[in-house]
């Protein structure tokens, strides 16, 4: 009994390897920091009133920009700029590329087509490129670097979930579903639904990283967040006039990079762990 | 289907580390291109003495009749020489140079300038009347960048060794445009020979970018736009200061990597660094800071169809005493200066440093409630990637939004690149725009653009007829003949200007040069930036 209460509450094999848990503790420091900023930084983010490009210290932990600001602060507030527009804009693209993708794959003929000749058509332009050019023709703002993102990163949910969809539409069970009168929206939910699900999810969580780092990107180009906005690729970007002054880009630029990696991270362990054949490998290696 | 959604998901996994890795590599180079060192390189050899010089180009032309850019004016002054010139840096008298003598007459309208006997020119010809009328009707009628300079002004030659400049309205500043590299004396036999004429139709430019065909103190070796430009000593050249240097090589270099180059001992001169790459330097280089002449200010439209906040002069005052300027010069780092009137002050006409606004916060609150606005928000616009002597635009509009919060003005930053901005700014569509002002020459009357129905009144939607007064005071100072009387008249209009214009002059920004421990004679020129022949060795 009490052998199998243990085995119960214990994780899923992929979610007790290191990098998983590394990624967990980081991704969930980051959302903890996004929640609570205002309580953790030392400073305003926005105040002018410290010496300038004051080197990191026991008063400034991350040192001060070229305006006096202090970047701890900054880098902190940054999360609650850069996390929840990046989380946003994962739903978002997955609900418009998983819908439009569903769509495509169960109906096929002429909305398969029509789907799916337009996500080749973002598919055929680089993505940042794309991403710029929607950006730019918006103008700067960090809306519209939101909506430029979301513009080139629907297509990959669009084709995955299509294929899944496809797949799934022959399956008996879902076609028992249809001959017992369930309508189109009624089976895909149903039926098809809980079996994409993990898929798009993995994806999801993987594509995280790639959002932000294009938002960051987008905002270090001048494209998105506008001063005096704490957004870490704009930080980025002010930090490299003061080449010298190495903590002022290199602090949003660690931010930048742990959130892109822990979720990174999460994303394989997702993989792994819900990937039948994958699990079962793990198991066998831990063995 | 297992394995094609694992490769997409590893192709999905490894697109943000490329990305991270693209990001990094940005931030690190600083956008900007390293360039090879130059052939000769920095090392002061014993035999040949070559100078090596790092500056962002601003390139477009080695033809003194289309030069207008920074770059090509220290290359023009090197090669080509003006009627007069000024010395050292004093801008505030044009002293001769090729001409010997020169004579404003009475009513402003004619200059005759008197020849210097014994110039020539590189191959060995003298520089006659004849290449003078050549050169600067060639300038005029080509319409090139610098063509404006002598709008209006007809050249002719009297005799052998005089010329006559004749503008049809007083042109009081005539002499302080001769010096204005771009209207260098070409030899006139050579640059006919090569295609110049002197209207729309001249061919020199090709031939001009490969050699030059001037008698100042050095020659064109190599030319290349985007690289690197070599000039050669000019062994026949017929001044008394002869050129140190066998050869002067400018590079095309980012900011970022002159600060290392000059560090490192691969270049003698770093043109274009910021106060803040400037800081800390090791102390074997010597580095000289000498405020510039472009002056950085906010205009506020007064066009109220724009905006019906910045059009009201209370408003106008709210900003003038709500800009913390002293925290703007810390932010352009030592060697700044407050620009106490449009003027900036190494001109003829600059106000004292001591006229300039100062920041009062409570008079600013007192003057946003006369305005009768309530929680004004303004959008001020600037040029997001656009730096002037190595200071960018945007930490000091960032600092202005910060200071006029203090009084109560929401400022909405907007920064576009300088194309869309620019646009916006010449055609007075900017409800706030913060910009500068770079001399075309150093006479004060460059400066009348900022009155009513001018210029750059008319980007600040001040329409001809908003200021008559000004305005008409404006004309007459225009005509002033006599440095003394046009002295007083300029300083009068400028306090005018400080206290109903809607332009708030704010920062002069230093120019910062450091030079190796070697190199003596440096001087920041507002015009011409550094005269390389002026430069010697240690």
């Amino acid at each position: 009994m009490s052998r199998l209460s243990r085995r119960r509450r214990r994780l899923p094999e992929a979610w007790r390897r290191p990098l998983a848990v590394v990624g967990g503790v980081i991704a969930l420091t980051w959302l903890i920091v996004a929640v609570a900023a205002p309580l953790l930084a030392p400073y305003d983010p926005l105040a002018q009133e410290l010496p300038r490009l004051a080197p990191p210290g026991p008063d400034h932990w991350f040192g001060t920009d070229q305006l006096g600001r202090d970047i701890f602060s900054r880098v902190l507030y940054g999360a609650r700029v850069s996390i929840p527009l990046t989380l946003l804009l994962v739903v978002l693209s997955v609900l418009i590329g998983g819908l439009l993708g569903a769509c495509a794959g169960y109906f096929g003929r002429w909305v398969d087509e029509t789907v799916m000749r337009f996500a080749d058509l973002v598919f055929a332009f680089p993505t940042v490129i794309l991403a710029m050019v929607v950006a730019a023709a918006l103008g700067a703002s960090l809306t519209n670097a939101v909506l430029a993102v979301l513009v080139v990163a629907w297509p990959s949910y669009a084709r995955v979930t299509r294929g899944l969809v496809m797949g799934m539409r022959e399956r008996e069970f879902v076609l028992s579903g249809r001959l017992l009168g369930f309508s189109a929206w009624r089976s895909l939910r149903l039926d098809v639904l809980p079996n994409v699900t993990g898929p798009i999810l993995v994806l999801a969580t993987l594509d995280i990283g790639t959002a932000l780092l294009l938002l960051s990107g987008l905002s270090f180009l001048g494209l998105g967040a506008k001063p005096p906005s704490p957004e870490w690729g704009a930080m980025v970007s002010s930090g490299v006039e003061v080449f010298d002054s190495w903590w002022v880009a290199t602090f949003p630029g660690l931010a930048i990079l742990t959130v892109v990696l822990a979720f990174n991270f999460l994303g394989d362990t997702l993989r792994d762990a819900l990937d039948p054949r994958t699990a079962r490998a793990i198991k066998v290696r831990a063995l | 289907m297992a394995t094609r959604s694992r490769r997409l998901a590893t192709k999905a996994a490894l697109l943000p580390v490329m990305l991270t890795g693209a990001l990094a590599l940005a931030a690190c180079s600083g956008g900007g291109s390293s360039t090879a060192p130059a052939s000769g390189g920095a090392g002061a050899g014993s035999g040949a003495k070559t100078l090596v010089i790092d500056t962002s180009f601003d390139l477009k032309t080695a033809d003194p009749g289309r030069t207008y850019e920074p770059t090509g004016l220290i290359i023009g002054k090197a090669t080509y020489e003006t009627l007069l010139t000024f010395d050292g840096a004093d801008v505030t008298k044009p002293v001769p140079a090729l001409a010997e003598s020169y004579e404003l007459s009475g009513d402003g309208k004619t200059v005759t300038l008197k020849l210097r006997p014994g110039a020539t020119f590189s191959d060995g010809s003298p520089v006659t009347a004849e290449d003078v009328v050549f050169s600067l009707n060639r300038v005029r009628d080509m319409k090139g960048s610098p063509s404006f300079l002598l709008d209006g002004v007809e050249v002719a030659s009297p005799g052998a060794d005089t010329v006559t400049l004749t503008s049809a309205k007083p042109n009081p500043a005539l002499p302080y445009i001769l010096p204005n590299p771009g209207l260098g004396i070409l030899n006139s036999k050579v640059a006919k020979a090569n295609g110049a004429t002197a209207d729309a139709s001249d061919k020199a430019e090709k031939y001009l970018n490969s050699a030059s065909a001037g008698s100042g103190p050095y020659m064109i070796e190599s030319f290349n736009l985007t690289g690197q430009v070599v000039l050669k000593k000019n062994t026949n050249y017929w001044g008394q200061n002869k050129p140190v240097y066998d050869k002067v090589v400018l590079r095309n270099v980012e900011a970022a990597t002159q600060r290392l180059n000059v560090q490192r001992g691969d270049s003698h001169v770093a043109l274009n660094l910021s106060g803040d790459q400037v800081a800390n330097m090791p102390a074997t280089l010597q580095v000289k800071k000498t405020p510039s002449a472009n002056m950085i200010f906010l205009l506020n439209s007064q066009n109220p169809k724009i905006s019906k906040i910045t059009s009201n002069p209370k408003f106008v005052e709210a900003v003038r005493k709500g800009v913390d300027y002293k925290g703007l010069l810390e932010l352009a780092g030592e060697g700044s200066v407050q620009a106490p009137g449009v003027i900036p002050s190494m001109m003829l006409g600059a106000l004292p440093p001591d006229a300039g606004a100062t920041r009062d916060v409570e008079g600013a609150k007192a003057a946003l409630k006369e305005s009768g606005l309530t929680n004004p928000t303004v959008k001020l616009e600037y040029p997001s990637e656009l730096t002037v002597n190595g200071l960018s635009f945007q930490p000091l509009a960032e600092r202005i939004q910060a200071n006029l919060k203090e009084v109560g003005i929401t400022v909405d930053l907007t920064p576009a690149p300088v194309t869309t901005a620019l646009d916006n700014y010449r055609n007075g569509k900017e409800e706030m725009g913060l910009w500068y002002w770079g001399p075309d020459y150093p006479d004060p009357s460059d400066y009348l653009v900022f009155l009513p129905g001018k210029l750059v009144g008319l980007r600040a939607g001040w329409a001809e007829g908003a200021d008559t007064a000004l305005e008409a005071e404006g004309e007459r100072v225009a005509a002033i003949v006599g440095d003394d009387k046009r002295k007083t008249a300029y300083a009068d209009l400028q306090t005018k200007l400080n206290a109903q214009s809607p332009f708030i002059p704010l920062i002069q920004p230093t120019q910062n040069i450091v030079t190796a421990a070697s190199v003596t004679g440096l001087e920041y020129h507002p015009v011409w930036t550094v005269d390389v022949a002026d430069l010697g060795a240690r």
